[in-house]
């Protein structure tokens, strides 16, 4: 009951303050055990004085004498306004406007003769500089990366695109991180019905703190209990670029290097940007590669395990000799002798990931060498199984996204167990199980394994292939582009 | 969120005529094509194959005329209006019936093929506990989503009965094999094969009850014959390969000529492809038995005049339990022993015959009776 009462006070004294009329009284009070909080004051005549307010910590200091004191102590001009630049009234002396404002890196300054209050922006430029991509890393073609400014990330963006069609819109969220998310799409061209079902999404947000795009991503997608993400998360600009340009919305979370790209179809996560670099029948063999190593990764293990539990009899005579002499010591099932090498798998992966970069090597040799070799010696795993696991996790990587990696071995248990149980049978059930949760799934309400179901055959051009670009004359209809035709005037 | 409360029978997209095609197609290549060669034995049964499609074409106009009006798109309210809600409600009781007749069959006669040629010491009710799990799972997604998941279904099957190329070139094939093309005399056994030919047809009368998700025009009818030659290509060819490895004599001795006739193939890496084979053939199995649960949930919500209440996963699972059970009592009953399994085999050949002669016709009659025309195309 107390506590109730104190957080209505609380609430009453919140609503008090951010409805209160602006004033450096109010500010101070707003701004108290805050070290990094100034509070200057300017003499520009013996009659008017400048306050100026600002976080130190947010703003470019080394700035603030050319941008805003040299030119206050300059000022000949009535309204201070026309003597600093890029700076902005706040209408009606709110508060939290004012506020927020300060916290977003601006200086405020207040005329006390004119009775004015102006918000100068002079955001802190310290950041990361453009950096090639580490997640996404190509041999041919552009190597810049986005950082965690979500300004420069739209240069890098706009570089690519020069249209005025281009549009951004800002929106805020989290109630306490206050973060900038930044929707952008080709007006004219996107479909209007994604721009809508995105913006509907994010002013639907009800949340604290947002550090991540994928935290964003978590509020915006359709099946949160999916192991598929249903967002693509790039570092790259030319890849959003590309996206954009076919009919897709992309979302900038600022703090963060990675863009959201949407909607999204489940073979978008086999394509990698390279695919647009290299000759087309190249790049189809590697495409074509990757979705074969992606059944590889997922579907070998439960494959080995369902021929040794269950059909021996496919098993050609010559591999049948190897595999029982491999097998003829261990003291598990196939079942546990792959579970067991899957999930130490796992742990070395995990480990790779949070070790720095000199000892990765060495838990590459423990990890690949010893015990791999280990495991063969001391009886735990046959040789055929060693070799199935390397190729396994060897063929995951191929996958160009690294959270469609992650999806991969958790399938890969499945099956394991459906393979455990069934043989063919049961990988074959658990195909058809994620083939129909694929199926019923979707990316901003667009069917997630288009244009397979639902069909769209003029869009297979760029699919398990990639065509020719001379004869991709038309964006995939699958994202329902308002311009279909990529060229501009009549061939 | 597993499904909602009102996703089953939601309608938010209608699918166009190659979903038709291929609805037609996959639902006529479910159990029986795999046992028909043992049972049409004479090489002129190719005439009656052919036949047959074309009496089949007759019915699929008569449903295509069907698709195409108004009260078809309006689902059971335009039943409701062709056949008035008490008659409604004992067709669906009927259909009840056949609905759990023909689930049974195929599953657990796909279920025995897999326990005779895969997995021989597994129990058929283990078996298809798994499938109706998953089917459940599939039906859960609801109608829209089964309905597109036959294009998964197709293109995991379809694709298989190029392998059975290597059966009509020489040295397997000999022309003689294929004689005599014109029957010297018919026997009682050949009206076996004819029902069992046209209840190998039957499936796509089930469309009927689709008619709200179908996008139908002046094209529908057309779409639905491609999937049906699709069928006769896919009969006539299988059983040609299938005279052409086993020869008229040695036909009758094979229970599953198909599936043995795939255990002939092998390459160096899986020497039993059939194995492989029967796998992907689950796909079609789990998307029909799926669409049919949907169908037999929604027919006994009519059938118990319980239309005011909205769907639910809890229905559609109580549904799925009460065919479990259903089917677990068929298969110890009729299907293990073989006598009583031939009694369920021709009581299916029987039934799939009936309901895809007269559904669509009796429609057709009721319409002109009521006069109902066809809408404008979409």
């Amino acid at each position: 009951m107390f506590w109730k009462k104190k957080q209505i006070e609380s609430k009453l004294v919140t609503q008090s303050i951010a409805e209160s009329e602006l004033s450096i009284e109010a500010l101070k009070k707003s701004l108290t055990q805050m070290d990094d909080a100034e509070f200057v004051e300017i003499d520009i005549s013996d009659i008017r004085k400048i306050h100026l307010v600002y976080i130190r910590t947010l703003i470019d200091q080394e700035n603030l004498n050319e941008s805003i004191i040299k030119p206050l102590t300059n000022c000949s001009k009535p309204s201070i306004q026309d003597c600093i630049v890029n700076s902005s009234i706040i209408p009606n002396h709110i508060f939290i406007e004012a506020k927020t404002k300060l916290f977003s890196g601006s200086v405020l300054l207040f005329d006390s003769s004119q009775n004015l209050w102006l918000a100068v922006p002079l955001k802190n430029p310290t950041g990361r500089a453009i950096e090639t991509s580490e997640t996404e890393t190509i041999l041919f073609g552009a190597k810049d990366s986005f950082s965690e400014q979500v300004e420069q990330n739209i240069t890098l963006i706009r570089r690519r695109l020069p249209i005025h069609e281009l549009k951004t819109e800002k929106f805020t969220v989290g109630s306490m991180s206050k973060t900038s998310v930044v929707l952008m799409y080709i007006e004219g061209l996107t479909n209007p019905e994604f721009v809508s079902t995105v913006k509907e999404k994010i002013s639907e947000i009800n949340f604290d703190l947002f550090f991540d795009s994928s935290q964003v991503a978590a509020f915006l997608e359709e099946h949160q209990n999916s192991i598929f993400p249903q967002f693509q998360q790039t570092d790259r600009p030319d890849v959003v670029a590309y996206s954009l340009g076919i009919g897709k919305i992309t979302l900038l979370v600022d703090n963060t290097p990675f863009a959201l790209v949407a909607p999204i179809t489940f073979f978008h996560l086999f394509q990698s940007p390279e695919d647009y670099i290299n000759r087309w029948v190249v790049a189809s063999f590697l495409r074509i590669i990757r979705y074969v190593c992606f059944i590889l990764s997922v579907a070998l293990i439960p494959v080995y395990v369902a021929l040794t539990t269950h059909h021996y009899q496919m098993i050609p005579i010559q591999t049948l000799l190897v595999l029982v002499e491999s097998r003829s010591k261990l003291p598990f099932t196939p079942f546990w002798e792959a579970f067991i090498m899957l999930i130490f798998i796992e742990i070395i992966k995990e480990a790779s990931l949070r070790m720095p970069t000199k000892t990765g090597q060495t838990l590459g040799v423990i990890g690949g060498i010893v015990i791999g070799q280990a495991a063969v010696e001391a009886g735990f795993a046959s040789k055929v199984l060693i070799v199935m696991v390397g190729i396994s996790t060897i063929a995951s990587f191929l996958i160009p996204n690294y959270l469609m990696t992650k999806a991969n071995s958790l399938i890969q248990l499945m099956l394991l167990v459906f393979s455990s149980l069934l043989g063919i049978i049961g990988i074959a059930l658990g195909s058809i199980a994620i083939l129909a949760h694929l199926n019923s799934m979707s990316s901003i309400k667009q069917p997630y394994l288009s244009p397979v179901s639902p069909f769209f055959g003029k869009d297979w051009v760029d699919l398990f292939i990639r065509g020719p670009l001379v004869k991709m004359l038309e964006r995939p209809e699958h994202l329902k582009p308002l311009k279909l035709k990529r060229y501009k005037t009549r061939r | 969120m597993m499904m909602g409360t009102h996703q089953l029978f939601k309608k938010n997209e209608t699918y166009n005529g190659l979903y038709a095609m291929l609805l037609v197609n996959r639902l006529q290549m479910l159990y029986f094509f795999l046992i028909m060669p043992n049972i049409l034995i004479n090489p002129y049964m190719i005439w009656v194959l052919i036949a047959v499609g074309l009496l089949s074409q007759l019915n699929l106009l008569l449903l295509s005329k069907w698709l195409l009006t108004r009260l078809s798109s309006n689902g059971y309210n335009g039943f409701v209006q062709l056949f008035g809600k008490k008659l409604v409600r004992f067709l669906s009781f009927i259909g009840l019936f056949f609905i759990l007749l023909k689930i049974s069959v195929i599953t657990l006669g796909f279920s025995e093929i897999v326990q005779t040629f895969i997995l021989p010491s597994t129990d058929t009710n283990f078996l298809v506990f798994f499938i109706l799990l998953l089917c459940f799972y599939v039906a859960g997604r609801g109608v829209e989503h089964t309905i597109r998941f036959v294009l998964i279904s197709f293109f995991c099957t379809f694709w298989m009965i190029t392998f059975f190329v290597f059966f009509v070139f020489p040295p397997i094939a000999q022309l003689s094999d294929l004689y005599p093309l014109i029957p010297m005399e018919w026997k009682v056994e050949n009206w076996k094969a004819v029902f069992l030919i046209l209840s190998s047809y039957s499936g796509p009368e089930f469309l009927v009850f689709l008619g709200p998700w179908l996008k139908t025009n002046n094209k529908t009818f057309r779409y639905l014959s491609y999937g049906n030659a699709l069928t006769v290509v896919e009969y006539v060819f299988l059983f040609i390969a299938s005279l052409f490895y086993f020869g008229s004599n040695f036909l009758s001795k094979t229970q599953y000529p198909i599936i043995n006739m795939g255990r002939y193939l092998q390459n160096p890496v899986f020497e039993r492809i059939d194995i492989m084979m029967l796998s992907f053939l689950l796909f079609n199995l789990v998307f029909a038995v799926s669409l049919f649960l949907l169908l037999f949930y929604g027919a006994s919500k009519i059938a118990f005049g319980k239309m005011s209440k909205p769907t639910s996963g809890k229905g559609l699972l109580f549904s799925v339990f009460l065919i479990f059970i259903g089917m677990v009592l068929v298969n110890e009953l009729f299907w293990k022993s073989w006598e009583k399994q031939n009694f369920l085999l021709n009581l299916q050949i029987i039934a799939g015959s009936i309901s895809y002669f007269l559904v669509p016709l009796v429609i057709v009659l009721v319409m002109k009776k009521e006069g109902v025309k066809k809408h404008a195309s979409t």
